[in-house]
């Protein structure tokens, strides 16, 4: 074989570091959503304690972790995923299929009926754990996008559309 | 129809159809290298003499190693660990898989295990766990219904946990469906008329569900058609081969399009009403299959009335309004039960309420739809249905389908 010049596989940085962003928050709110709201909190309700779940995509991220330690708390625990046992993976075939979903071009169920998504682990878990990423889609985003990324836009009563929303944006910045 | 921007499609099963089908099994595997089989069936086989069909179709190039029969109707673990068990002892080296899709079902885990050499089937749970080829598999369906001889999913008990485990995996299609109207000649025409049910609830979903695509709806409607067709006159006259042959093939298609397309609410409800109340998987396709389709009118109402076409045909899809063709090919589901209910002497169930078992006692009360809502909800399906759905979307529908009564449309929420 000849020689050839080796050409690096390109990189979307910018794509990268929206994703980064949007994931840190993304989960960051899971966190907060879970102390505030009764649906989110219904759902983890169901999932066994020291239960971790990651999302992310392949090869190499960027990833989101969220777990439910021993006593029930739900936390965002950050984008690394290999100092830690992750029981279900909810994993993008590449990083510009995650991007689809995370710039509302496509929702998660589109994604998963065109075969772009991966879900190792238990299926009712995941099923929970799509049903939570819609609730935390509608309470971040404004209606026009969150109808875009989810199946049915929810009629919501007034106090979760306003006040529980508020705490959780509140709470995802604060981290709390 | 719109071509969805992306889409996947695969379906390399080998299939063998027609009078006289299972003569070429002994090619078929010595053309794969395998002179040993295990068969494996269930005991309503057995006494149907189709295992002695099977048996006299295998000339000398080979020998069947061992006859395992007693598949449980619905596939539980235990029974795969034990048949990969059956297979190691006896050195076999292929399987056939002569039965519905319970005895379809196990033989696909055993062949994980025996191919895998594991003893742990959970470790293969899930989509894509699989990563090598398995071992030969020809599967002989002897119910036109299930269609998993083509499809590459298998759906396996786990009783201690109360779940059914599903395994998705490319590797899991059997290297050849056989379809040979002998098979099902003998079948009562109460499962006749169910796991027909059960095909044509496949192709449905294929053409409504959110993995739909041009190849699969291809494959859909052409099972519809063959399904409708068939039928009523094959239960009117059991014995007629070219109609058994007609619903065997359609059942086969409505495989592949689902196995592509994947399925949406009424395999959500039909689940977890079979892992809640163990009433039969094709009883609970046909009671739900209208409802679902109801459920769903306001997103997939184009789609719907295409099907109208291959359900009823030309002459009453052309004196049909187009607005009114998709709320009659849900009328056409209706009426296809009470036909089926009326031909099978009141054997065939029209609603969950006249789900019953062998000694007439019925298995869906109503004190456990709450319980079969809940479970629902954890179904993988419930993914690739048009419409959401929550909690009370799928209480609400099973109390319209526990009565029979008609799905108040005013009751489905709309975002």
């Amino acid at each position: 074989m000849t020689d050839f010049m080796e050409i690096p596989p390109g990189r979307h940085y910018m794509k990268r570091w929206y994703l980064s962003c949007m994931l840190w928050f993304f989960g960051r709110a899971i966190q907060a959503a879970a102390r505030v709201d009764d649906g989110v909190k219904s759902e983890f309700a169901a999932m066994p304690d020291n239960f971790t779940f990651c999302l992310g995509a392949f090869p190499s991220g960027p990833y989101m972790v969220v777990g439910k330690d021993a006593r029930g708390r739900v936390r965002y625990l950050g984008s690394c995923i290999s100092d830690r046992t992750i029981h279900l993976h909810l994993m993008f075939k590449n990083p510009a299929l995650l991007f689809r979903v995370f710039a509302f071009q496509e929702s998660t169920s589109v994604a998963n009926a065109r075969n772009r998504l991966y879900v190792h682990g238990d299926v009712p878990q995941a099923c929970a754990v799509v049903r939570i990423m819609d609730m935390i889609q509608v309470f971040l985003l404004p209606k026009f996008l969150a109808k875009r990324a989810v199946k049915r836009y929810p009629a919501w009563p007034l106090k979760r559309r306003t006040l529980v929303r508020a705490q959780v944006y509140v709470r995802a910045f604060a981290g709390l | 129809m719109v071509t969805p921007d992306y889409y996947e499609f695969g379906s390399r099963a080998h299939i063998i159809a027609g009078h006289g089908a299972i003569e070429q099994i002994p090619g078929l595997l010595s053309s794969m290298g395998a002179q040993n089989p295990m068969v494996i069936t269930d005991q309503g086989v057995v006494r149907a003499g189709l295992v002695d069909i099977l048996l006299q179709a295998l000339d000398s190039r080979i020998t069947v190693k061992t006859i395992q029969d007693d598949v449980p109707a619905d596939s539980d673990l235990k029974t795969v660990h034990t048949l990969a068990g059956q297979y190691r002892k006896y050195g076999c080296n292929a399987i056939i898989a002569l039965g519905g899709g319970s005895v379809m079902d196990t033989a696909k885990g055993v062949n994980i295990l025996v191919s895998a050499s594991s003893d742990n089937l959970l470790a293969f749970s899930g989509a894509n766990a699989l990563t090598h080829a398995l071992n030969p598999l020809v599967a002989v369906p002897t119910t036109a219904g299930t269609g998993s001889e083509v499809t590459q999913v298998a759906v396996i008990s786990d009783p201690d946990n109360l779940r059914k485990l599903l395994f998705t995996s490319g590797f899991l299609m059997p290297d050849a469906a056989v379809l040979d109207p002998r098979m099902t000649l003998t079948l009562p025409a109460p499962v006749t008329a169910s796991t027909a049910m059960d095909a044509l609830s496949h192709a449905v979903e294929a053409c409504l569900c959110m993995g739909r695509n041009p190849l699969s709806t291809a494959h859909a409607h052409e099972a519809i058609a063959l399904i409708s067709h068939n039928l009523v006159p094959v239960i009117r006259q059991p014995d007629h081969k070219p109609g058994r042959l007609a619903l065997a093939t359609g059942a086969a298609l409505a495989g592949m399009a689902f196995s592509n397309s994947m399925v949406g609410m009424v395999h959500t409800l039909g689940h977890a009403v079979g892992s809640v109340c163990h009433a039969a998987h094709g009883t609970c396709m046909a009671v739900l299959l209208p409802y679902g389709m109801a459920y769903n009118l306001h997103k997939t109402q184009h789609l719907l009335a295409d099907l109208l076409l291959p359900m009823a045909g030309a002459d009453v899809y052309a004196r049909t309004h187009p607005a009114e063709r998709a709320q009659k090919a849900i009328d056409w589901i209706h009426r296809m039960n009470q036909r089926l209910h009326q031909a099978t002497a009141g054997a065939h169930a029209v609603c969950l309420r006249d789900i019953k078992n062998q000694d007439g006692k019925g298995l869906v009360p109503r004190h456990l739809l709450p319980r079969i809502a809940h479970t629902a909800l954890g179904d993988g399906s419930i993914f690739y249905n048009p419409e959401d759905l929550d909690y009370d979307d799928c209480l609400m529908v099973l109390e319209a389908a526990f009565d029979g009564a008609l799905l108040d449309l005013s009751r489905v929420k709309k975002g």
